[in-house]
């Protein structure tokens, strides 16, 4: 594919975003307010608040406007790049949010590496090896790491690191942070990044390995395989220059759709480990009904799936010669 | 320290080791007042959420007070043992025109944390500019509100400052625990139209000024807030030291108790509150291993209690009434509602939740209170066939021998009971009063909710038949206010009364109204004690039990003095870490 046709296909695709973000965010936004209750029936549960002071609160983030002219004045000020305030910090939601992203992008990826980094050794592994014990071992781990719940596999480890002291119980900083030097600082860091990253990733492993696997014997009983062992090609250059490089190609896309998870956060997970990222943050401002805390979470995540999306797609273009987009 | 000895001077460099020697020796140690080894150390505590914001004027939630009650303080105080009112950045106040006039004479030693004076300007910044700024939404204001009317704040001159009240307001000193913020710093976000959104939790922690004992010095947000002594702090020790002693405070913030309790238990944390009943078996026998004592200082404040759905009102949309006129005629029959405080097992409320460790509740107000508790309130012991036989005498019996108690009407005791779904206590609370009240007869469906339906039903669409809530509470009646007078936003049982429903409800508005004006304490005494009685009666609230206050505090604090209202760390800038314990928590 030349990268002209590459560019328009791209173009033509963010085309077909912008209305689509704009369509999420209006129904986010429906959801949000229709739903019974608002943001400020605590504060109503309260003795010692009144009326007027409520009343206050209500106009300060004009809820009680129109709900077109709120979701209007919401869509104007997002051409500015400005999303609103949070009711619960009384600040703009980016800088709500700014201050966890990077501790959610760094578990989100942590996890990523771990789980391509170890289920695509194991799918070959297991692949090569068919039907031995080898195999047979790596299949019932899968399953087992399919059917367990991450929340229990957390609640597990934590209570093994509380009995051996190997690993902290949770939290993404020693409380000494800071004093340490920037090789201690990282070694803190994977330390706190272990159990989080490993429990989030376990039943990802689990499919991801069997993906694999089924790939590539698919792609080792192909035709230009014994092709090219009768050719006389050592073993190694026909298993990791061909069949892995074919096996592999259908997993591009998986990877593109990875990409959009990396900003969302397990919010069960974080809240266990007590990892402080946008997970934890974000269901409680669905369950409080901060709405434009609400709404910056849905637009990135929305804005990362469909550039994910995207990605993959490219990906697999230049991957994949066999298509052509027009 | 070899490198700064003049090489040249070789003969005289006996004299300068042995000076850079004890120079170092001084410098290691973590204070400056090297005469005293109370100083140092470091306090390290936790909490279960993020603060939502440092600015203590729009945000007065637990979370928030956590760090603001740090850094600043009010022109009086409440001593947590006397549970008097005393001065504190005021040194003393007169009273005068038949208590409406007050005036303050305040100190003049405190300066704020980044050194500019404290004055009666900040005072006067603080009420008018901020608390009763129309376009700041601020519930200090309804505190400072009587009648309608704001009071008059004005500054006589540096250090004096006279509040002209509209009436005479009883808890007016109570109130001025009122923080006071700085004007320096925030007057010009106040000029601007910007002070709603200033001081989020997105501040660089130097902008946030106090005149408190501690300073905020760092926020990571989900992990920790780290606060250091203030060095210009103005109190002294009775000794004459300048406090506080500790030079630092961490709040590790936790996602859940239970990570509170193993992060105590691992030593991570100086403090702990045990809430749940089984903590204490869990950590009392760990006491002399792990180095800590548990606490029991007495109950603690609030109340949680099942109410019933009492509104007699007409719903104007579709012009039927809010409650079924069937079991409307139970909720506000009192016979009903005291058989079923009489089928309330409390004890085993106390040993389930407790574990044993609580202490039954039959009024509004806690033991804990002091002064206006009324211990002599009516008591409904755990009798099921004295219960059944109120209920027959007031037409309630099972005639059909199915278990299930009917009317007069010949309708079965069937209702709804709710209660928020994110409290594990009142959950557990609603199980026992559903097999309870089951032994009585009665059928009760019990749902928890989500909070906001909760509050919807009980503020906009009233359709509910009973509900297990709880209030908080503390030393001053007064401030209960909302829920017993019959025009409180807060009168659950029946809200909005045009007229007070009952003849009791009457009597608690006069009782509320008057309290508040009344200046003689043992007058208000009478009144507030017949409050508590009415409750006791009429049952508008069945109560169930309070727990005791129990935490357990690590072994290295000197001039700890726990009580139930003030808590582990009321006298926090007198707190020091004993001779030898210099060192802060273990490195994890």
């Amino acid at each position: 594919m030349t990268v002209n046709i590459m560019l328009k296909y791209i173009f033509k695709r963010l085309i077909v975003v912008i209305p689509l973000l704009l369509a999420m965010s209006l129904l986010t936004f429906v959801f949000m307010q229709k739903t019974t209750g608002s943001f400020y029936d605590s504060l109503r549960m309260d003795p010692l608040i009144s009326q007027e002071t409520i009343d206050r609160y209500v106009q300060l983030y004009q809820l009680d406007r129109p709900l077109l002219y709120q979701y209007g004045h919401w869509v104007v000020n997002l051409f500015r790049l400005e999303l609103g305030y949070s009711f619960y910090y009384n600040i703009p939601v980016v800088n709500v949010i700014k201050g966890r992203l990077w501790n959610t992008f760094i578990l989100s990826l942590a996890s990523l590496i771990v789980t391509w980094g170890l289920a695509i050794p194991l799918g070959v592994w297991a692949a090569l090896h068919r039907n031995r014990w080898i195999d047979r071992c790596i299949q019932m781990f899968s399953y087992i790491a399919l059917s367990t719940p991450s929340f229990f596999l957390a609640i597990l480890l934590l209570y093994a690191a509380s009995r051996t002291g190997w690993l902290p119980l949770g939290g993404m900083h020693s409380v000494h942070y800071e004093q340490l030097s920037f090789m201690g600082k990282t070694v803190d860091l994977l330390q706190h990044l272990a159990i989080p990253a490993v429990c989030l990733s376990f039943a990802s492993i689990g499919s991801l390995q069997r993906i694999m696997r089924g790939n590539m014997l698919e792609v080792l009983g192909q035709q230009y395989v014994l092709t090219a062992r009768a050719k006389g090609l050592p073993e190694n250059r026909v298993v990791y220059g061909h069949v892995l490089r074919n096996a592999i190609n259908p997993l591009i896309t998986l990877l593109g759709y990875s990409f959009s998870s990396l900003l969302s956060g397990a919010a069960l997970l974080e809240i266990i480990c007590g990892w402080p990222g946008l997970g934890s943050l974000m269901l409680t401002a669905v369950r409080s009904k901060d709405i434009y805390l609400v709404m910056a979470s849905f637009m990135m995540g929305g804005v990362l799936f469909l550039i994910g999306n995207l990605l993959a797609d490219i990906l697999l273009a230049r991957a994949d010669p066999r298509i052509r987009y027009e | 320290m070899a490198n700064i000895l003049p090489t040249a001077k070789r003969h005289c460099w006996q004299p300068i080791l042995i000076f850079s020697f004890l120079t170092f020796f001084v410098f290691i140690q973590d204070n400056c007042w090297p005469h005293n080894d109370k100083y140092g150390g470091t306090l390290v505590l936790a909490t279960t959420s993020d603060p939502k914001s440092f600015n203590d004027i729009i945000a007065k939630e637990t979370s928030t007070t956590t760090v603001t009650g740090l850094i600043f303080e009010g022109l009086t105080r409440t001593n947590a043992f006397t549970l008097k009112v005393e001065p504190h950045l005021a040194e003393r106040w007169e009273v005068t025109n038949d208590g409406r006039e007050w005036i303050f004479y305040l100190r003049r030693d405190v300066v704020w944390n980044d050194g500019q004076p404290f004055s009666a300007d900040d005072v006067v910044f603080t009420f008018n500019d901020l608390i009763y700024n129309n376009k700041i939404p601020s519930s200090a204001r309804d505190i400072f509100t009587l009648e309608g009317e704001i009071f008059k704040v004005e500054k006589i001159d540096d250090y004096t400052v006279r509040f002209t009240l509209p009436i005479k307001f009883a808890p007016f000193l109570r109130g001025m625990g009122q923080a006071i913020l700085p004007k320096h710093k925030l007057e010009q976000s106040v000029n601007e139209g910007k002070f709603n959104f200033t001081w989020g939790i997105d501040t660089d922690p130097k902008e946030i000024v106090g005149t408190g004992p501690f300073k905020l010095v760092a926020y990571k947000p989900g992990e920790r807030l780290v606060f250091e002594k203030n060095p210009l702090y103005w109190r002294h020790s009775d000794a004459g030291d300048r406090l506080p002693y500790l030079s630092k405070i961490i709040y590790r913030i936790v996602q859940s108790h239970d990570a509170e309790i193993l992060k105590f238990l691992e030593g991570e944390l100086d403090y702990v509150s045990l809430m749940r009943g089984n903590e204490y078996p869990l950590l009392k026998p760990l006491e002399s291993k792990r180095n800590f004592k548990i606490y029991d200082v007495g109950a603690n404040f609030g109340s949680q209690f099942l109410c019933f759905n009492q509104n007699t009102g007409i719903n104007p949309a579709n012009n039927t009434p809010y409650v079924d006129q069937v079991k409307s005629s139970w909720f506000t029959d009192i016979h009903f509602r005291q058989a079923v405080a009489h089928a309330i097992d409390k004890e085993k409320m106390i040993e389930i939740l407790k574990n044993g460790l609580g202490y039954p509740q039959n009024g509004p107000m806690s033991p804990s209170a002091g002064f206006f508790y009324n211990p002599d309130v009516k008591k409904y012991t755990y009798d099921i066939d004295r219960a059944r036989a109120i209920l027959k005498q007031a037409g309630y019996q099972d005639r059909d021998g199915d278990g299930i108690i009917e009317d007069k009407g010949g309708h079965k005791v069937s209702f709804n009971l709710y209660t928020n779904s994110n409290n594990p206590d009142r959950i557990q609370i609603a199980a026992i009063i559903r097999h309870d009240l089951r032994q009585l007869g009665m059928e009760v469906n019990f749902l928890p909710l989500e909070f906001n339906t909760l509050v919807s039903k009980l503020n906009a669409t009233f359709d509910w038949d009973a509900i297990i809530l709880g209030l908080t509470g503390g030393i001053e009646p007064h401030f209960g206010k909302n829920v017993w007078h019959s025009l409180g936003q807060l009168h659950m049982w029946h809200p909005r009364q045009a007229q007070p429903a009952t003849d009791w409800e009457a009597r608690l508005d006069q009782i509320f109204d008057q309290g508040v004006k009344e200046l003689d304490e043992n007058k208000r005494k009478e009144l507030y004690d017949e409050w508590q009685m009415i409750a006791s009666e009429k049952l508008p609230f069945i109560y169930t039990i309070l727990g005791s206050n129990i935490f357990a505090i690590r072994d290295k604090f000197g001039n700890l003095k726990p009580t139930s209202y003030g808590g582990a760390f009321h006298n926090l800038e007198e707190i020091y870490i004993q001779k030898g314990v210099i060192a802060s928590s273990p490195n994890k």
